[in-house]
Parts: C-alpha cells; structure tokens; sequence
C-alpha cells in the first residue's frame, strides 16, 4: 500500500488541476457567450442572402447561357480546395479531431470519383489544422485565425484568394469544413460546397434557426428545412438586374460569399467555445471523482498503519508480559 | 391579385423587419424604385439612401439603408442591407455630429491616399441618409 504522504501529494495535484480546469471553464464560458451571441445575429443574414444565391444558381442552371462563372459547375474536376476552420488551442474535446476526420472521409469520396487525378489542397485557419501536412497534402496557405472573430475583415483575405483561383480556372471547386454550432451541447462538423454554387448539393444551411430550441438539435428537422428549400417550389425565376447582370452579380456573389465564408468562422467559433466548456466541465467532474476515490485510499493508508502501530505496540506489550 | 406582399429587411447585425407591405420604394443605383405587389422578379444593387415601407394599415416606416442588395420574387421581397435603421429610431443630433466629422475627414483624406476616400465618402453617404431619413420621418410626423 502507498505511503501516506504520497497520496497526500496526488490529492493535492489533482485538487489543483480542479481548480484550473474550472477557470478555463469559466474563461471559454465567457468567450462562449460572445461567440454565440455573434453567431445568432448574423445567422439570418447568411441564410437568406444564401436562398438569394440559390435562387440565382437555379436560374442560371436552366437557362442557355450561364449567369455569371461563379455559378458554372465545371464539366471535369481537377483540382479542389478544402478550407479548414478548426481551433488554434486544443483541450476541447472532439473538436478538431472530428472535424478532421470528416475532412478525411470527403476527401477519399472525391478522390474516388470520376477521374483518379484529383488534386486536394488545403487553405487553414486554425493551429490545430496543421496536421493535413502531415496526410502529405499540399498547404496552399494558411491564414490567422483569432480566438474570437472580429469582423467580415478577418476572412477577407481568405476569400479574396479562393476567389481569384477560382475564376482564374485553378480550382475547379471549394469546400469549406467547419463546426456547425447547433446547440451549447451539440456541434456538427461539416464539409460544404462554397464554389461553384450549386443547387443540388444538400447541406447547405448554416445551423438552425428554429424558435422552438426543442428542434435546434433534432437532425429531421434539419434534413426537412433543406429539403423544403430545395424542392421545386414551382416558381420560376427569371431575374431582372438593374442596372445590369454583369454589375450586380460581380458585386453581390463575391460579397455573398464572403458572408458565408464569415458565417462558418463565426460557427466554429461558437462551437469551439462550447466545446471547450464542456470538456473542461467533464474535467473538472472527473478531477472531483479521483479526488474522492484518492481521499478514500488515503484513509484507507492511513487506517492501516494505525492498525500495524497498535499492533506491534500490543506484540510489544505481549512480550514483556 | 395579391394586395400586399411579405418583406424581410435583414442586416449582418439583426433582422429590422419583417412583415406584410403594400408598396415599398428603394434607393438603387440606378435611381429610385418602388415595388408593388406583383412586381417582376428582380435584383438590383442598393446605394445609401431612404426607404419607404408602406405597410397594410396604411402607415409608413422610414429607414435608413447603407447600401446592399435587394431581391425581388413572386411574393416576397428581400433587402440584404449593410446597415439599416429606422428613422424613428434615431437621433438628430448625433448624426449632425458624426456627419461634421466625415466631412471633416473627407476633406483631410482627399489629399491622401484613394481607399481612405472612399471609405470615408461612404462614410459621409450613410450619414446623409441617416438624415434624408430623420427630416423625412419628421415631416411626416407633422
């Protein structure tokens, strides 16, 4: 049986890791809050200006000529970039690894696809992301990411360069993996078509905004808010642009676009921070049950020696008796 | 035909509004609209200005827009606003002062470089629409 002393020493510890797992606790709570806060408010921006550029991909993939390039699927893919979002610090759970290997499975899908000569590319934010290097894929670039997003201004940059390598015909599409925040208890990861914008693609909503909190984390409602989005509501479209086509689409999309690259951020963000809340809450619980299975064993020790003392004082007594 | 139809007015901050409209007129680019039920589908690029919403009790809500997009379908409108305020929201006062200011760096950016122009002559733009909105909203309080 272990001294005393030494399980003194790891109740101690363990009592210490407590302590500072409940401050992190408490810090990601707060960034939470933010976070979230962000999140919500912009969520329906992104979905609404999203159902605008849905509706624009629908018109143009029925009409003769194409409405603007960001909108063309391109006949043979050759080459895609995968923009991860994961988090700069770790200690939150599953949440880069899951979003990782969902990053993983997408990418064996395409690869497998028509052709075998898929290039995969990846464009990072997020520290943790780092290790697609080590899947031996090429990093195209890997822009800051900040614990909290600041504004639109934090992926610009991102965007402006998916951009530009789209239209210049060097990737031929974009998916974008993120933490879908659904509820401070639930995140999805999620691997989505930024580019082209294409209207069958399913998964194309940003969270859930549901006013009854019951449904935020229910999957069918999900799957049926896409789907009654997607569905052939009957309607046809055929835009007029003022002033004309090639002004408004070549300032809308891109500025579209960057609203929902700045939405996923946002996502993860939230996620990232609830993530790490509960972890740390899960820790924190843990440290407190090894401190009262450790305390056990220390009187447990301690009773025992007690026990060895009385007894060898009592042999002692037996044999001077 | 329809009488009135649904409008939804949402900024990156916060949706504005969101209810049944009558007619509703716009600041485009190419000059001011107003959209009517059963208006064709359309898009068009907002520049900073004054929107009026009529809604279907007869009232009118004056807001000021910063630019954005709007959408027009079948039986909604959608006006994704950069920034968007209703004027009976907001204060005279402090957007003379702001106002002052933009002008006042306006002035100092001209002979500095273009991007700072132009970000402060948007500026400048969202101001004046903010006060387009309140000396409209106050005319029509009268």
């Amino acid at each position: 049986m272990a001294k005393t002393s030494d399980i003194g020493r790891r109740i101690k510890s363990v009592n210490n890791i407590k302590k500072i797992t409940k401050a992190m606790e408490m810090v990601a709570a707060a960034k939470m809050r933010r976070a979230v806060e962000a999140v919500l408010k912009t969520r329906t921006y992104a979905n609404l200006s999203w159902e605008t550029v849905l509706n624009l991909a629908r018109q143009s993939a029925e009409s003769q000529e194409p409405l603007h390039p960001l909108l063309v699927k391109r006949p043979i893919v050759k080459r895609v970039a995968v923009v991860i979002i994961a988090s700069n610090r770790g200690l939150c759970g599953g949440f880069n690894s899951s979003l990782l290997n969902k990053v993983r499975q997408s990418i064996k899908k395409h690869e497998t696809g028509e052709i075998d000569t898929v290039q995969t590319e990846f464009i990072i934010l997020g520290k943790k992301s780092e290790v697609v290097a080590r899947w031996g894929y090429e990093i195209a670039a890997q822009f800051p990411k900040y614990d909290v997003a600041g504004g639109v201004g934090d992926i610009l940059p991102a965007a402006r360069l998916l951009k530009e390598k789209f239209l210049s015909g060097y990737y031929d599409k974009i998916m974008v993996a993120y933490n879908d925040f659904i509820s401070a208890a639930k995140q999805v990861p999620r691997v989505r078509q930024l580019l082209p914008v294409e209207i069958d693609t399913k998964d194309e909503f940003l969270g859930v905004v549901g006013k009854n909190p019951k449904l935020e984390t229910k999957k069918d409602f999900i799957a049926e808010k896409s789907k009654a989005h997607l569905s052939d509501n009957g309607y046809r479209y055929e835009y007029l642009f003022e002033p004309n086509r090639a002004e408004v689409l070549n300032k809308m999309l891109p500025r579209l676009i960057e609203v929902q690259l700045y939405q996923s951020l946002l996502e993860s963000d939230a996620s990232e921070h609830s993530a790490r809340m509960s972890t740390m809450h899960q820790a924190q619980t843990a440290a407190g049950d090894m401190v009262s299975e450790l305390t056990l064993f220390y009187n447990k020790a301690r009773q025992a020696g007690i026990t060895a003392e009385i007894a060898e004082i009592s042999a002692g007594t037996n044999e001077v008796d | 035909m329809e009488k009135n139809f649904q409008f939804e007015l949402v900024t990156p901050e916060r949706v504005v509004l969101r209810e049944q409209l009558t007619s509703l007129t716009l600041p485009t680019v190419n000059g001011e609209i107003t959209i009517l039920p059963g208006h064709v589908p359309l898009v068009s690029v907002l520049k900073p200005g004054v929107m009026i919403a009529l809604q279907v009790k007869g009232e009118q809500r004056v807001i000021a827009v910063s630019g954005g997009f709007v959408e027009v379908l079948e039986f909604k409108v959608v006006v994704l606003a950069d920034t968007a305020e209703m004027a009976s929201e907001l204060d005279e006062e402090r957007i003379k002062v702001a106002q002052a200011k933009a002008e006042f760096l306006k002035q100092s950016a001209a002979n500095h470089d273009d991007l700072n122009f132009a970000d402060v002559s948007a500026l400048l733009d969202k101001e004046l629409a903010r006060l387009s909105a309140v000396k409209y909203w106050r005319r029509l309080k009268k």
